[in-house]
């Protein structure tokens, strides 16, 4: 039993890490909080189950155009409107939140609120470990995690655009004076940010079903793990992660599980207190965003 | 000049069509029934579709005899949203309001979904003497303030399962598994909401606690969990012979996925909405085998080749809608609720409430879910043969994706297979 809700904290804290993934992306290179991101997060799922039962797309066509448009929809979300706002905080903050909500409520409108919405398994089957048995859709969010926070690092680090990324993140005005454009890159972030949330979906998303509600609890569990880490902090989302995912784990097993929400929540509100900018977040940025 | 004469012609024609009377009589005013309920949702969607079947089948025959005369019934349904998140309670009132002004409706059927709906709008359905067979709400709370000032409140009428029965029915079910396998220690896994909490307390005290069960715990789960792997753990390692869920969340027919996931040898038997309907085995990846699950009223979602009623209900549907009908609350009370109509408006003669209200209090129906009789709270009496009450519908589903009905005994078509890894204690 310790065991088992040991090895299903730790699947926990990735699923966490990676749904946080995006949203922290984004604030950490334009600074823009994406309050639209659970949205987005569900958008994708909806667009590839329509995909896949109503256009009879192949499993992972579906996925790729999903991903793709989710992307291409925040590029779009930048350029149109958040483009016009950024760097004043509270309308970035209003401008993100309406959009999510508008996308939500809009597939509540259009009838998207039964059971029947979900997303196949890749592989159907489980494996013991540790004597706890996971199934291999758990294993395959775990690995899919590693090889993004991979991808990521080598993006940041080797290629020019994600240098032009860490150059704007570490400071806009010297980047700008090198050439980089910040708008570009900007939109860029919130393009790839949502294209993660909507990777985030499709191997999360089969474990439950697809519901408007559920963009709520991403953007929730989203903001608890990267306010924790740090705005911004790639090592914070990581950390962050594994100790909400952890908590709200042994809470789940040795509390009750109507509980969970409420240690993140618990967990921000100390954080908040003790170290505002939390683990890894600089003071100076969370002053000047939130 | 002729085409100016054309024009004027069919201008002078139009006028004239417009202004004149009818130029032909197609009979009586037809019957106007009022469904004012949430449609988004699958339960309510149904529930029009079955009354619509029906409505359909007495129109084909003729329809209702009121006195000398022959009408048809007409349905103007309106989507309230009483079920959807954040849809104050007034909101709804103004929808069920707007039906009964704008549409003058002789009866309501289906009625509100959400419970306080229900009891926010027996007001307003007394003030506008409108008579109402309610087929979702199951709060019987309402059935006390029926009670306690019938004059008033004797408009409303419930021909679906309410929460008392719903208890009852979970409490026979145990009872059942453990006269035939000997079980007796369970893990409670709940949705944490009102009616769900107190569902799974009743139980224990009315049940578990007074007969000798070992419960391991009583787990609680916000609307939207879907992660269950902490509760299936620990029926796991406790050694629960039985799961009993009850959840009514969209997120809930997970847990019986991960249980099969996990291989978990307890047998899963309770209530969990997602898998009343055929459609289940599909969407939750054909991985609900086994699970045992009490479906509210027999007809809805599932029939039994034990009453040829439920049967003919089923294909009927089939024939209709070109599909197998896939909800598992309100359907079959709502099909019958509108034959249980008609025999009171003959019965009555008229199209008065009070008359219908009467008539209504006399009745004694054998429909889909069996003899609908209605008692001093104006609740649909529940019981274990179709012959006698109305009856619920425990079924089995398959490991190839079949649902077998289990209980009661009088409509089981089988019996209830243990899941790998658990064998009978007796």
């Amino acid at each position: 039993m310790f065991i088992g809700t040991i090895l299903y904290a730790l699947i926990n804290s990735v699923i966490l890490i990676l749904m946080a993934l995006g949203f922290n992306l984004t604030f950490g290179i334009s600074g823009v909080s994406n309050f639209a991101y659970g949205a987005l997060y569900v958008l994708s799922a909806f667009v590839t189950w329509i995909l896949l039962k109503l256009a009879g797309f192949p499993y992972f066509m579906a996925a790729a155009v999903s991903i793709l448009f989710t992307a291409l929809l925040g590029g779009l979300m930048y350029r149109f409107v958040l483009m016009r706002v950024r760097g004043q905080a509270l309308s970035e903050v209003i401008s993100t939140f309406g959009i999510g909500l508008a996308i939500l409520e809009l597939f509540r409108y259009l009838g998207f609120v039964g059971f029947e919405y979900s997303l196949p398994v890749f592989i159907d089957r489980s494996f013991v470990i540790a004597g706890a048995q996971v199934d291999a859709q758990r294993l395959m969010i775990v690995l899919v995690s590693v090889v993004l926070l991979f991808a990521l690092w080598i993006f940041v680090h080797y290629t020019s655009m994600g240098l032009a990324f860490r150059g704007i993140a570490q400071d806009e005005r010297t980047a700008m004076t090198f050439g980089i454009d910040s708008d570009r890159m900007a939109m860029w972030s919130v393009s790839i940010g949502a294209g993660l949330a909507a990777v985030a979906a499709t191997v999360i998303m089969p474990l439950g079903t697809i519901s408007v509600e559920e963009g709520y609890d991403v953007l929730l569990n989203a903001l608890a793990v990267c306010i924790i880490g740090g705005l911004g902090s790639s090592g914070g989302v990581i950390v962050a992660g594994l100790v909400v995912g952890f908590a709200q784990r042994f809470t789940d097993t040795y509390i009750g599980s109507n509980w969970t929400m409420i240690v993140s929540m618990v967990a921000i509100f100390i954080v908040l207190v003790i170290k505002p900018s939390g683990f890894f977040g600089k003071q100076k940025e969370l002053e000047e965003r939130i | 000049m002729k085409k100016k004469i054309w024009r004027y012609g069919i201008l002078l024609g139009l006028v004239l069509s417009l202004c004149g009377p009818a130029p032909f009589s197609f009979g009586a005013d037809p019957i106007v029934i009022g469904v004012p309920t949430f449609l988004s949702h699958v339960d309510g969607k149904e529930s029009l579709n079955t009354l619509m079947l029906a409505v359909d089948e007495i129109n084909a025959k003729g329809g209702v005899k009121v006195g000398s005369e022959k009408r048809l019934f007409k349905v103007e349904a309106l989507d309230i949203r009483d079920g959807a998140p954040g849809v104050p309670v007034p909101e709804a009132l103004l929808g069920i309001e707007k039906v009964i002004l704008e549409k003058k409706p002789t009866a309501l059927l289906v009625g509100p979904f959400r419970s306080e709906a229900l009891m926010a709008s027996m007001d307003l359905i007394a003030k506008y003497k409108v008579p109402m067979i309610g087929s979702i709400a199951m709060i019987p709370a309402s059935e006390d303030k029926i009670r306690q000032d019938p004059a008033k409140y004797k408009y409303i009428f419930r021909n679906c399962l309410n929460a008392k029965y719903l208890v009852g029915n979970l409490i026979g079910v145990m009872a059942f598994i453990h006269k035939e396998f000997g079980f007796n220690k369970v893990l409670v896994m709940h949705q944490d909401v009102a009616w769900a909490r107190a569902t799974a307390t009743g139980i224990v005290k009315n049940y578990f606690e007074k007969s000798g069960w070992t419960v391991l715990a009583q787990e609680a789960y916000p609307t939207g969990a879907s992660d269950f792997s902490s509760g299936l753990m620990k029926a796991q390692s406790g050694g629960a012979q039985v799961i009993l869920p009850i959840f009514d969340m969209a997120t809930s027919a997970v847990l019986v996925k991960q249980w099969n996931s996990m291989k978990v040898p307890a047998l899963m038997a309770g209530f969990i909405s997602p898998l009343a309907g055929p459609s289940a085995w599909k969407t939750f990846d054909q991985k609900i085998g086994g699970a045992v699950n009490v479906n509210f009223e027999l007809g809805s979602a599932i029939a039994s080749k034990k009453s040829q009623k439920s049967l003919a209900f089923e294909e009927a549907f089939e024939k209709k809608y070109k599909r197998p009908l896939d909800g598992g609350h309100g359907e079959a009370p709502s099909y019958d609720a509108v034959y249980i109509l008609k025999e009171a408006i003959e019965r009555a003669g008229s199209l008065n409430a009070d008359a219908i209200v009467a008539a209504l209090e006399k009745t004694d129906y054998a429909g889909v879910m069996g003899r609908t009789r209605f008692d001093n709270g104006h609740q649909v009496i529940f019981g274990m043969d179709p012959k006698e009450a109305a009856v619920v519908a425990a079924f089995q589903w398959t490991d190839k994706g079949g649902r077998t009905v289990v209980f009661p005994e009088s409509i089981a078509e089988g019996k209830i297979q243990l899941p790998a890894g658990l064998k009978s204690a007796k």
